[in-house]
């Protein structure tokens, strides 16, 4: 009798398939005992489909044709051979795509749906996407486009499964169209809005081209996905459409979603504080809850897009294009994000009793951690979420110890070392009793990759020694790729850390002979070390003698034999006094019979090399090699060969001269990398540094020996390569650290801070911008006025103000937007982006401080406010001022404003009433001064025609124009119709200028209107008296 | 992002009982695969961890009775423990469609079992709904459709 699942025990099965037919086939296939019997059942049932179906074709009256529910039995009893012969019976079957087609042109539903089915089980195979594809994807464009929603489901859930296998769905534009359409439009149901963001999904990661390929297509597409994000109570939908939006962000365009942070962040938080609490208001709706626990799967998804939104630290040298930096994030927000980390570590560490809620608790527990590391945490957050995890590890249920193994190992790649060190001495004990307690493979594996990772010089000595214990004595590990592994580890670590020779060598022999027998691993392990013994002297002669130790005992591991075959034979002259040659000649005869070719050949070396050491042994030693003619293996025989005439030649010669040249003491390694690193798997990058490597020594010692000082500096750099992350120790070679890190860096220490850290691609995003129609209007008002209005509809009204927050700064500027909603109705997934022109080389402005909206909704009639600072550096042309962009949602349609604020050089200038102004005679003398300095270089000359043609004293308006801006006016009366003024410039990096401006209003030659000639002096040679005309003409 | 590979439903006799591939493989990989993780899955102890790193991915399983359901992951970008709960989901909401769920229901019915999975994972193992009431009232509205359509054929 089957066995219930045993979840619920209430009620009895309701088996409501109305297909008799199958049901009869699939108990008769389940009563039939015999695998044969079986067989012959399915093949009569086979046959007899085959033979409905070509009569069905062959009787073209339509009265004969097969009914569609007899189509949609013998294709569901096809399905079922399908799935029950494990897919074997695939080739039979296949006579019935052309029904299966069939049926899915069928418009009763059931039919459609028994179609699609078993079109996305056989799907996954080519000869069958070869045959029918194009039928079926024009069928479901056909459904994808009918008013049936059931339908419409049917053929996105299609797409959703099927997408990313081979076939032609996503490169067919209906299929695209189609699937967007739904996405896109305002009245289609939610849970097909739902379905179509997955449906879009599949087809972009199989073709991204969808989006990449028109930027038009992808700058309007990627703004109506991310408007779907708008309603954020809506939590089904935001499950499909997170994923969706990581997926742009991660490879599409990531400045356009950074935007979202403060949005994502504040679901998280409505998820994470306001789902756990135990507030009747804050309540999450129980539908949504898992394990009392607010939807995890949601929760997940934000941390997991957001975590691709923001940087860490190490990640900014990467070329990582428009993404947050931590430190950039408002303070508000990442408090929110802060405040989600820390509560998930104590929704993780509580106890329950449910196993299913706490599966759930860690679930968020592990991701937060993982995802803590981006939000810039200080010593104690990490160490905190260390302990945390720590304290985890006791737990009685494998699968979380094996994950808080697996987040402890992550947390220490990023960590900082001081940090490593203390979780390590609080916990090193713990983890070792688990060492030799644990039973599951698969969390051993992660105990040794922490161990590993925890491993500095202090503790070296302990841990190895741990790690040798284990292997020695535990019953645990029976398959031998772990042992090998951690004898890679344990290789590396002595390697790494070691600072007392000696030691390493002792590990390093014991290491080889536990190794079980010859394997690639292992192999490289003992050359490594007979490469770090060649090139460190003083390690000669106590490696050989321990090796001689090994080979006499008995039973040695084949890899001791064939380390001690080399070392010994290049260094036995060492050894004399411990053991004489005749004896080392006697001990390899042993062991040569016992190990496989590959060592053989190396023994016969050694034999060779013993004799050139002592001569006196050379009867023996031609035995042994005439012995060996005989051999079955070639280069066993060809070497006897070589060597026995080697030695005749010498013996003929008279003198040794040959064979001390041929076996001359081996030179020093210089491979620098250790072949090791590469056999970590895939453990994460490390920042741990090793202070003391023994490969240090080898490279120093190496360098003295060729003794020219170009060595010594490409052996250091070396050193400096070994000791960043693991991960590029593959890549080899010491070269100096890549510029942008540097440049970065230097960002940092100088403490400018950008909002969107953007490199080079951003130049573009700013002239992709599409301004908003009548932006110009805000755009000159914000040039010649402090504040006023920005932007006015019937929907919004933003107003902005521009101020000097600090006096002695004048080049920082603070900019305020106050938004209010017009309308009767409430504003939501209210958004806002500032772009600045350029954020690489040296900008001309930079934005700083962005202030988070106070509230991403605005209620009727109400208002909220943003602001920001703006740095300028140096001159810049005002077209290239600041581009702010923001997004909301009013009435069910989505709005996007984009609105360039007309910042310019006249920004900075300030009207300061106390100061006296210059007189007309001083200004005559500067006038004449900067001339002669800079000569036409300072100046620009521009003759405009006033808009306002009627005003009635151009002059009294021009000075009012003049000191709105923020010039000073001379006051005079003996020149008319020309107004004089003067202001100071400030930019932060190139310091201020002086800047004198004289307009000159005239009759235009044509006689009908009047002429303003603008001519403008700086102390600066270049275009920045240009830029000031520029602004003034706006202004005007 | 997930990235589920594939989800089995295996017996214990090693019957697979429904297979989802999201990923493209050619057939002798996926031969491969479930006669491999058969054996492992089946020889695992109760008390073991349920995650296995297995090849290039891990594989996350779980046996409820007779069935073990078993996913294949991708590394370092799939959550473990979530995918639990993604199967958990999954046999939940069996169990409250067919009423206490049992392997025989799977058989008969693999039509629905299909549905019901077809609706809570899309594109390489999204979960597309994780509300257990909606994707019932989805597949009970299916039955009763199709209910209508038998209905209609028998009066016609």
């Amino acid at each position: 009798m089957e066995k219930r699942l045993g979840l619920s025990n209430n009620g009895a099965s309701n088996s409501n398939s109305n297909i008799r037919g199958l049901q009869i086939f699939i108990a008769d296939l389940r009563s039939s005992q015999q695998s044969q019997e079986q067989e012959r059942r399915i093949q009569a049932e086979l046959s007899k489909i085959k033979q409905q179906f070509t009569s069905s074709r062959k009787k073209s009256d339509s009265s004969n044709k097969l009914a569609g529910y007899q189509r949609k039995k013998y294709v569901s009893k096809l399905a079922y051979i399908y799935i029950t012969s494990n897919t074997t019976k695939l080739s039979d079957i296949l006579f019935g795509l052309d029904e299966m087609v069939e049926l899915l042109k069928s418009n009763v539903f059931s039919e459609k749906y028994m179609a699609y089915m078993t079109l996305e089980i056989l799907y996954e195979h080519q000869e069958v996407v070869n045959r029918v594809d194009d039928l079926v994807t024009a069928q479901l464009v056909k459904d994808l486009a009918g008013s049936n929603d059931d339908t419409v489901a049917l053929a996105l859930n299609f797409i959703g499964v099927v997408g990313r296998l081979k076939n032609g769905l996503a490169y067919n534009d209906d299929v695209i169209t189609e699937v967007f359409q739904i996405i896109r439009s305002p009245t289609a149901a939610e849970h097909l809005k739902k379905k179509a963001a997955l449906s879009f999904l599949t087809l972009l990661k199989t073709n991204i081209d969808i989006l990449t390929g028109d930027l038009q297509r992808q700058n309007h597409w990627i703004q109506r996905i991310l408007s779907l994000l708008d309603d954020s109570q809506n939590y089904r939908l935001l499950l499909s459409v997170l994923p969706l939006i990581e997926f742009i962000a991660r490879y599409v365009n990531p400045s356009q979603c950074v935007r979202l942070i403060p949005q994502l962040t504040q679901i998280l938080y409505k998820c994470l504080i306001g789902g756990t609490s135990q507030l009747a208001e804050t309540q999450f709706p129980a539908e949504y809850m898992f394990a009392n626990v607010p939807n995890p799967w949601l929760i997940t998804k934000l941390v997991s897009l957001l975590s691709v939104l923001i940087i860490s630290r190490s990640e900014i040298s990467e070329n990582r294009a428009g993404l947050l930096q931590a430190s950039n994030i408002d303070t508000d927000n990442l408090g929110k994000l802060r405040l989600c980390v820390s509560k998930a570590i104590e929704l993780g560490t509580r106890d329950v009793s449910d196993p299913m809620e706490r599966i759930v608790q860690n679930t968020i527990l592990f991701s937060l951690i993982n995802f803590a590391s981006k939000l810039d945490p200080t010593e104690e957050a990490l160490s905190n979420s260390a302990t945390a995890l720590c304290s985890l590890l006791i737990s009685s249920e494998t699968n979380i110890r094996y994950l808080a193994l697996d987040s402890l190992v992550k947390l220490c790649a990023i960590s900082e070392k001081t940090v490593i060190d203390s979780v390590c001495k609080k916990n090193l004990n713990l983890i070792c009793r688990l060492l030799n307690n644990e039973k599951d493979q698969s969390i051993l594996r992660k105990l040794v990759d922490l161990l590993y990772s925890f491993t500095n010089v202090d503790n070296v000595k302990i841990i190895v020694n741990h790690l040798l214990k284990f292997i020695l004595t535990s019953r645990t590990i029976s398959d031998n790729k772990m042992k090998r592994d951690i004898s890679v580890k344990i290789a590396v670590l002595t390697e790494k850390y070691a600072t007392d020779t000696n030691w390493f060598v002792e590990i390093s022999l014991k290491l080889l002979s536990i190794s079980s027998n010859a394997t690639n691993n292992d192999d490289l392990i003992w050359e490594r070390l007979s490469q770090i013994v060649v090139n460190n002297p003083q390690l000669h002669k106590i490696t050989c003698e321990q090796l001689v130790d090994y080979l006499n005992n008995n039973n040695t591991s084949e890899t001791i034999i064939a380390t001690g075959a080399f070392l010994i034979g290049e260094y036995a002259n060492l050894i004399t006094e411990k053991i004489s040659i005749g004896e080392l000649f006697n001990l390899f005869t042993d062991k040569y019979f016992i190990v496989s070719n590959t060592t053989k050949c190396m023994i016969l070396t050694t034999m060779i090399k013993l004799y050139k050491f002592a001569p006196e042994i050379g009867s023996a030693v031609i035995k042994f090699f005439q012995l060996e003619l005989n051999s079955l293996d070639i280069e066993l025989q060809t070497r006897s060969y070589e060597y026995l005439k080697i030695i005749q030649i010498s013996n003929s010669i008279g003198n040794k001269a040959l064979l001390d040249t041929l076996f001359s003491g081996m030179p020093s390694f210089n491979s620098r990398t250790n072949p090791l690193l590469r056999r970590l798997g895939n453990l994460p990058d490390s920042s741990v540094n090793n202070n003391s490597s023994l490969w240090l020594k080898v490279n120093k010692s190496e360098a003295s020996l060729a003794g020219s000082p170009e060595r010594r500096d490409e052996s250091s750099s070396s050193v400096q390569n070994s000791t960043s992350p693991l991960s590029s120790m593959s890549s080899n070679n010491g070269i100096a650290p890549a510029p942008p890190l540097s440049r970065s860096r230097s960002r940092m220490n100088s403490n400018v801070t950008s909002p969107i850290k953007n490199n080079g691609i951003n130049d573009s995003y700013y002239s992709r911008q599409n301004l908003s129609s009548n932006w110009r209007e805000g755009f000159t008002r914000s040039i010649s006025h402090r504040q006023g209005i920005l932007y006015s509809s019937s929907l919004i009204k933003i107003l902005y103000r521009i101020t000097n927050p600090d006096i002695q700064q004048m080049s920082i500027l603070q900019v305020s937007l106050t938004f209010i909603n017009q309308t009767e109705w409430e504003m939501s997934g209210f958004n806002t982006e500032t772009i600045s022109y350029q954020l690489q080389d040296s900008p001309s402005y930079i934005i700083q401080n962005v202030e988070s909206l106070s509230s991403t909704s605005i209620m009727p009639h109400k208002r909220i406010e943003q602001k920001f600072n703006i740095t300028i550096r140096k001159p810049f042309e005002v077209e290239k001022s600041v581009i702010f962009n923001s997004h909301f949602k009013c009435g069910g349609s989505v709005q996007f404003l984009s609105l360039k604020i007309g910042i310019g050089m006249t920004s900075t200038l300030v009207n300061n009433v106390e100061q006296p102004g210059m007189t007309l005679p001083e200004y005559i003398g500067r006038w004449r001064q900067l001339r002669e300095g800079l000569g036409n270089d300072g100046e620009y000359q521009l003759v405009v025609r006033p808009k306002k043609s009627g005003a009635q004293d151009l002059s009294s308006s021009l000075i009012q124009i003049m000191k709105r801006l923020g010039f000073q006016v001379v006051e005079q009366d003996s020149i008319s119709n020309t107004v004089f003024a003067s202001g100071i410039i400030h930019t932060k990096s190139t310091g201020n200028y002086g800047c004198l401006v004289k307009l000159k209003s005239a009759i235009s030659s044509d006689g009908d209107s009047r002429e303003i000639e603008i001519t403008c002096r700086t102390t600066s040679a270049g275009s920045l008296s240009k830029y000031v005309v520029d602004c003034i003409n706006y202004a005007l | 992002m997930t990235q589920i590979k594939y989800m089995l439903l295996i017996s214990r006799q090693g019957k697979v009982r429904l297979q989802k591939w999201y990923v493209s493989l050619p057939n002798n990989e996926k031969t491969k695969i479930i006669r491999n993780l058969t054996s492992i899955v089946l020889s695992r102890k109760a008390k073991m961890c349920n995650i296995v790193e297995f090849g290039d991915h891990k594989v996350v399983y779980k046996r409820y009775a007779s069935l073990y359901f078993v996913c294949g992951i991708t590394q370092e970008v799939d959550n473990e423990l979530l995918t639990l709960e993604v199967i958990h989901r999954f046999v939940e909401t069996m169990d409250t469609y067919f009423g206490n769920v049992c392997e025989l229901d799977i058989i008969f019915n693999f039509e629905k079992a299909y549905n019901i999975l077809d609706d809570m994972l899309m594109c390489d193992g999204s979960l597309a709904e994780s509300s257990k009431k909606e994707i019932l009232n989805h597949v009970k509205t299916m039955d009763t459709m199709e209910h209508n359509d038998h209905l209609d054929r028998v009066l016609s």
